[in-house]
């Protein structure tokens, strides 16, 4: 008990220090109101199933509540590891404490992260104790299903560690992550292409139907759980349940027993091992060195290595061609309304420019963010420091360009309307955008520069007063685009539109050109609070 | 655990990544009350063989035994006497120094306020008090090893593993370091570490093992590695058989 007890303070204090300091009472209110709501929601559970009125209503609604809770409770524990708030218990093999007593430690420190869910079943348990309606020791059910997802939880976060150890695959598993985020309107959209309309209720009815599939087989947890509560055959349901928690309970032991021996190191070996397009990889980061003299082209060379390394670019490169597509295509491919049909025939563009705000964060933003220790280098290396300015923007440009063309091969692929009209839209406006953000790029990352680790794939470090510099930028780097648009409406003319965007990429480049001095000089003045604040945050140079 | 028994025993030992082996038939021993140095150039192995000493990493093959108890056998019993001072990567980065030193006399079975009095005075003895509230991940490199040297005293182990405990650490800590060790050593603990900076390793250790390409190439007390070599420095790269390749370059 005393490892635990120590175990559990140091989480609740890496938790608390997790949180942002001097914001210690933002923090409390922002807990109070959090918990507060869990507890008010778990007080409704058991009032609702403790009255014999409500419960009858209540029970056939049980399935979907026990699957919601096991949901929520199995997902948040991976994402708290995944933001660092979460005690890594494999540093403590090194320490005298018997691996039952780990897993045990494990167990409760899942419980701490699922605590809302918690709160949750024991409203419904306390409910169901108090129900005149329902027999007391059917809240064991609960309890039961508790402890099983405690168990699940267990083995689920500790094959999920070991799984993103691998850092392609962890790349791959946020990327799928991601994108199914976005597939759920995309099916949707396309049922409705294919059947009849249905106004409204689409995607009630896929949840719904979803929903009904995990109730139609008596065997799952949750089905048990509402069984067991309500009393259907509830010796058969008690026997279910404690073979989902004998299984749980082996599932956990066996995840973390193979966590505890599992060796990092040896599996990072054996990914090296498969790397064998180092030679036409390297012929193509080379590239930049046949069009650019040095230092141009070994900075550009650097970066496009450098961008082309990080998972977290990676992971948003691709997103561009894919995750982007997957937005626009429901809107592109709805039959009604104004902005649909706008979006149908300017497809191309939308998710050129969506790419572009996308590769913003990594691209435009905080170009020194992936790159800190090289920041230093920077400063004393005998060459300006608009050249580096210059180097990391067309390496941005590079990006874009194949971003750019990867999205026109998937466009074809999927058969949607491409011409050589369309294609020269797209490009022109994604190039006087990526103008305009290159020039408040570069301003903001000298002077708000901060930063990121290039090995994570899922954090964002963004502090507040930047986003809200990109909420006022974003519209800003669209309105002139927005103006060719208006003049190809007012004068029915396509040489109006190339045009005005013509205009606007000279203004953009005479742009460009004052805010890559205004750029350099400041970096040159405020280096020092620039390099310490790269500095800070958990990458290789912090500290 | 008996006194005669050597306090790190080592035989055959094996580690092997995919296809190369970070630690080849690696056979050590390590008396107690003794100060052991281990050497080896970048990649030699040292800190896998350290990781596998402390149970971090399973030895491909071969057998250690520490304490006189078998390891991975009796882990508890051993980890329970043994202080560490790993890599960074094993510190908890969102505890302040204090939090963690507290935390790890607690989790070798010191009494809360006992952990708590002695976080405290051990903050106070390597100057990390300055900034209480100081997260660890706000540490520079050479507080990290502090914090971590403070914490593998917490509990007054008879064995200390320490990988490049000096590491970052500038010359006014590294002294209060250096006399910490050897006090310990003169109250009969054993210490064994890595370290790169060959003065110290000189001015400190009994006895030296150097490592390279996984293998033990040298063994013996500081004396015999003097009486051939003059100094450490001379004797360490003999021993790596190590030839300066600058007269090969006309241009430098």
């Amino acid at each position: 008990m005393t490892h635990a007890r120590a175990i559990l303070w140091a989480q609740w204090r890496t938790m608390r220090n997790f949180y942002p300091r001097g914001g210690v009472a933002v923090t409390a209110v922002v807990g109070l109101i959090w918990y507060g709501l869990w507890a008010a929601a778990s007080v409704v559970a058991a009032r609702a199933l403790a009255d014999p009125a409500a419960v009858e209503r209540l029970l056939p609604a049980l399935p979907s509540g026990f699957l919601l809770v096991m949901l929520y409770w199995q997902v948040v524990p991976l994402l708290m590891a995944a933001t660092g708030a979460s005690l890594d218990i494999r540093k403590l093999r090194a320490y005298p404490i018997p691996v039952h007593q780990l897993f045990g430690i494990e167990a409760l420190l899942r419980a701490t992260a699922g605590i809302e869910m918690l709160a949750l079943l024991l409203g419904a348990t306390v409910g169901v104790i108090l129900s005149p309606a329902l027999p007391a020791w059917r809240a064991l059910g609960i309890v039961v299903f508790a402890v099983f997802n405690l168990l699940l939880a267990v083995g689920l976060r500790d094959l999920a560690a070991r799984v993103l150890a691998y850092r392609r695959v962890r790349e791959i598993l946020v990327f799928v992550l991601v994108l199914c985020a976005g597939l759920p309107q995309l099916f949707l959209a396309l049922s409705r292409r294919n059947g009849p309309p249905e106004p409204g209720p689409g995607l009630r009815s896929a949840v719904s139907g979803a929903f009904a599939a995990g109730e139609s087989w008596a065997g799952w947890p949750w089905t048990a759980t509402a069984g067991f509560v309500a009393g259907h055959h509830a010796l058969a349901q008690a026997a279910i349940l404690a073979a989902w928690c004998a299984g749980g309970l082996a599932f956990g032991w066996w995840q973390f027993t193979s966590s505890l021996k599992f060796d990092a190191e040896a599996a990072g070996a054996r990914l090296e091992q498969t790397s064998e397009r180092t030679s036409f990889l390297d012929r193509l980061y080379r590239l930049p060195g046949l069009l650019f003299g040095d230092p141009l082209a070994a900075l550009m060379e650097k970066e496009i290595r450098l961008l082309a390394r990080s998972p977290r670019f990676r992971l948003v490169f691709m997103m561009g061609f894919t995750f982007g597509m997957v937005v626009w295509l429901p809107l592109a491919m709805s039959r009604r309304g104004l902005t649909q049909e706008f979006l149908g025939t300017h497809y191309l563009t939308a998710v050129s420019v969506y790419s572009l705000l996308l590769l913003s964060e990594v691209c435009f933003w905080n170009s020194f963010g992936f790159d800190r220790s090289a920041a230093q280098f920077y400063f004393l290396a005998p060459i300006p420091f608009s050249s580096v300015l210059k180097a990391k923007n067309l390496s941005a440009v590079c990006f874009i360009a194949l971003e750019i063309g990867l999205i026109t091969a998937v466009c074809a692929m999927l058969g949607m309307p491409l011409d050589p009209a369309k294609m020269s839209e797209a490009y022109a406006v994604a190039a006087v955008m990526t103008i305009l953000l290159l020039c408040a790029g570069n301003l903001l990352s000298v002077h708000m520069a901060r930063g990121v680790n290039p090995d994570s794939s899922f954090r964002t470090t963004a502090a507040g007063r930047i986003q809200a510099m990109l909420f006022m930028i974003y519209p800003l780097a669209f309105l002139p685009p927005a103006l060719a648009y208006l003049a190809r409406y007012a004068f029915v003319s396509q040489w109006a539109f190339f045009g005005v965007l013509a205009f606007d990429a000279a203004a953009g480049l005479i742009a460009y050109k004052i805010a890559l001095d205004s750029a350099a000089q400041a970096a040159q003045r405020i280096r020092e609070s620039m390099l310490e604040a790269l500095a800070r945050g958990d990458g290789p140079i912090a500290g | 655990m008996t006194d005669v028994s050597p306090a790190i025993e080592v035989r055959d030992l094996r580690k092997v990544y995919g296809d190369k082996a970070a630690v080849d038939g690696l056979s050590l021993t390590v008396p107690q009350g003794c100060f052991f140095g281990f050497l080896g150039p970048n990649g030699a192995g040292k800190t896998t063989t350290i990781k596998m000493l402390m149970g971090l990493a399973p030895p491909t093959s071969g057998s250690i035994r520490l304490l006189g108890l078998p390891m991975p056998e009796q882990a508890l019993q051993i980890k329970q006497s043994i202080g560490l001072v790993p890599d960074e990567s094993l510190l908890f980065d969102h505890l302040t120094g204090g939090e963690f030193i507290e935390f790890v006399g607690r989790i070798y079975g010191l009494d809360r306020p006992t952990a708590r009095s002695r976080a405290g005075e051990l903050l106070a003895l390597f100057e990390l008090d300055a900034a209480p509230k100081k997260l660890i991940s706000e540490y520079s490199k050479g507080m990290r090893k502090r914090a971590a040297m403070a914490a593998a005293l917490i509990h007054r182990p008879q064995l200390y593993l320490m990988d490049e405990p000096f590491e970052g650490v500038d010359a006014v800590g590294a002294r209060l370091m250096k006399d910490i060790l050897l006090e310990q050593v003169r109250h009969g603990a054993t210490i064994f570490l890595t370290s790169h900076v060959l003065e110290v390793v000189e001015r400190l250790c009994e006895r030296v093992a150097i490592i390279h390409e996984g293998r033990l190439i040298r063994e013996g007390t500081m004396a015999e590695l003097r009486s051939t070599a003059g100094t450490l420095e001379n004797a360490f790269v003999q021993a790596l058989g190590v030839e300066y390749g600058a007269a090969t370059l006309d241009w430098l």
